[in-house]
């Protein structure tokens, strides 16, 4: 495989007596999407911020582009490209000057760069506004706009769809996407939120209690687990929740609105077709969530903070 | 070296898109302008009362020195004041230097008591600079770029003297340009009497208003050095501006409280006014510019060396 893009060994970080990164150790290549998932304290953005160098590590190291940033912090850093928590920019400044705020602090930033970055997050119609008249939305493209500025291999985005509607998200995601697979950017993306992750990332790592649980390829835990939990919409409940229930060995649940029930992708037609036959009035059929869920929840434990 | 100067460059920008910081400059200009009509209007006051005598300047120097000599007689608490301007006017007798009117080199002497004013100002600066990056999130984005933390807190503390400096020259630009319109430019080479060690010396007033502004100065730097110092530990800018104004304010109190103390020498608010040694009458016996100057020297030091030990070593936790 090629060279990582950026390296986390043993990092740890201790306040006061407390532990609350206890040594995370993982690499992350170019082209790819790494996905930071953990519930609300779990330490991602403690993790992030070691990453650059906004706090020291008690101890490891975190290479990027095989420069430390605790020894060679300049040269490091200059690799990298994020945002931290929300978008903070200067509000009584257009957007155009805080890009060239920016600019004047990285080496070899031209006016045509910026120009390009504007152009790319799609905000060049309102680029000469003021910041504080933005919507969150403009803030979080100004954001990313600031972090690829200087072309960085890295890009680390905490939290990057938070506060955005789904139109938002999803042009976030595409940029993410498209960032990684043409630029050959290695992009560190931290959530609580692992729908959105299944969706743009390649790999997932899961932190829980300032621990690395496990490290998932998005496409293998999908593989891996065909089952999915679907939720049948259908007329009259009793008789349909015999013939449901022969296609799987847990039990088939029911409220309100439905019955749901467990099984393999290659069933649902067969599963479709049954009830047709039996008489049944099928109103809706849909994969409710997938089991990937239920295991990221399993591993998590359901958000408990320590 | 270059990318210093553009970090100046960026703070110069942020500060200047700030309201605030304009609304400074017009409380300033509102209040040369203000000194200019109250002085004038004064002037216009007395003039109508003291032209009526009309004549020579000798003779109204010499009445003048009588009435303030039987004044001294009469009561000897005003002599030592007295003494001085007697002193004063028999030198302008004995050189034949006539008085000078009031002038716009006057005007802009009297102008610089605002550099009190301005050390306000820049203490707000020096007090935000850093303490609001904080506030706004905006430290976080600052210090992932390829420049070290020191570099950037000196270029924030250089950016608070640029600002002191402009401040100044808009101050005595703008002094300079209301004297003349309202109280018209005499010539700048007539000599400028003061008194000193119990003698009356000659000095070209161009001169001596740039030494007053340059004295004026001190202050200023050593209390926005303080100011950004502690927002630059607390990195709150509210606790930097009123530990600083209150200092500003309450420093020659303090001083003349403690004065029975020796060690009271060594307090900076004891040292910050130059002019003590200059006029050749110092708050404490045996102390010289030379100990002034080291005294302030270290206290600059020492609010230098806090606010980089702090700001470079700390975390960035959330905010």
């Amino acid at each position: 495989m090629t060279q990582p893009a950026m390296q986390l060994q043993n990092v740890k970080k201790t306040i006061g007596s407390k532990p609350i990164i206890k040594g995370l150790d993982f690499d992350i290549y170019p082209g790819e999407v790494f996905g930071f998932l953990g519930p609300n304290g779990a330490g991602k953005t403690t993790t992030i911020r070691m990453m650059v160098g906004l706090m020291k590590m008690s101890e490891g190291d975190v290479f990027i582009e095989g420069k430390s940033v605790s020894q060679d912090f300049k040269s490091a850093i200059r690799h990298v490209g994020g945002i931290v928590e929300n978008p903070e920019m200067y509000p009584f400044m257009s957007g155009w000057k805080n890009l060239l705020h920016y600019s004047r602090m990285m080496p070899g930033v031209s006016k045509e760069r910026i120009e390009e970055v504007v152009k790319l997050v799609g905000l060049e119609n309102r680029i000469k506004q003021k910041v504080g008249k933005y919507s969150l939305g403009m803030r979080q493209r100004l954001g990313i706009a600031q972090a690829l500025l200087h072309r960085p291999s890295v890009l680390i985005l905490d939290e990057p769809t938070n506060g955005l509607d789904p139109s938002g998200i999803r042009e976030i995601r595409s940029y993410i996407r498209r960032m990684a697979e043409e630029e050959q950017v290695a992009v560190i993306v931290s959530s609580h939120i692992l729908s959105e992750m299944e969706m743009m990332c390649d790999r997932i790592g899961i932190i829980k209690n300032g621990e690395l649980i496990t490290i998932q390829t998005v496409n293998e835990a999908l593989q891996e687990s065909n089952l999915k939990e679907v939720f049948v919409d259908a007329t009259p409940q009793e008789q349909a929740k015999p013939l449901l229930q022969e296609f799987t060995e847990s039990e088939v649940k029911s409220d309100q609105n439905g019955l749901y029930v467990t099984l393999t992708r290659e069933n649902i037609p067969v599963l479709v077709r049954k009830l047709v036959e039996n008489d049944i009035e099928v109103f809706s059929v849909s994969i409710h969530r997938s089991t990937l869920e239920d295991k990221f929840l399993d591993l998590i434990g359901e958000g408990a903070i320590e | 070296m270059s990318n210093f100067l553009q970090l100046i460059r960026n703070e110069q920008m942020k500060s200047y898109s700030q309201i605030s910081n304009w609304i400074l400059y017009g409380i300033l200009a509102l209040l040369v302008i203000a000194m200019a009509v109250f002085i004038k209007i004064e002037g216009q006051m007395t003039d109508g009362s003291e032209t009526g005598e009309g004549g020579d300047w000798r003779q109204e120097l010499q009445a003048e020195n009588e009435q303030l000599e039987q004044q001294a007689e009469e009561a000897p608490s005003f002599a030592a004041s007295n003494e001085e301007q007697i002193a004063m006017n028999q030198y302008r007798l004995d050189n034949d230097i006539e008085p000078r009117g009031y002038d716009v080199w006057s005007f802009l002497q009297e102008n610089r008591t605002n550099t009190a004013v301005i050390s306000l100002f820049t203490i707000i600066v020096a007090a935000g600079i850093l303490a609001n990056e904080f506030k706004w999130g905006t430290i976080k984005l600052l210090l992932i770029r390829p420049i070290s933390r020191t570099k950037i807190l000196f270029a924030k503390y250089a950016s608070v003297l640029v600002f002191a400096l402009t401040m100044l020259v808009f101050l005595m630009v703008l002094a300079f340009l209301t004297g003349s319109a309202f109280f018209g430019i005499e010539s700048a080479s007539e000599p400028y009497l003061y008194f000193k060690d119990g003698s009356v010396h000659e000095t070209s007033i161009l001169q001596h208003t740039l030494l007053q502004y340059l004295l004026g100065s001190v202050n200023l730097v050593m209390m926005a050095t303080f100011a950004f110092m502690i927002s630059a530990v607390f990195r709150n800018s509210a606790l930097a501006i009123g530990v600083a104004i209150f200092l500003m304010f309450a420093g020659n109190s303090i001083v003349a409280f403690l004065s029975r103390f020796d060690w009271a020498k060594y307090i900076l608010f004891a040292n910050t006014d130059l002019n003590q040694h200059l006029s050749g009458n110092p708050m404490f016996e045996g102390t010289s510019l030379g100990f002034s100057l080291g005294v302030l020297a270290v206290y600059f030091v020492i609010f230098l060396c806090l606010a980089w030990a702090v700001f470079t070593k700390r975390d960035v936790a959330s905010a």
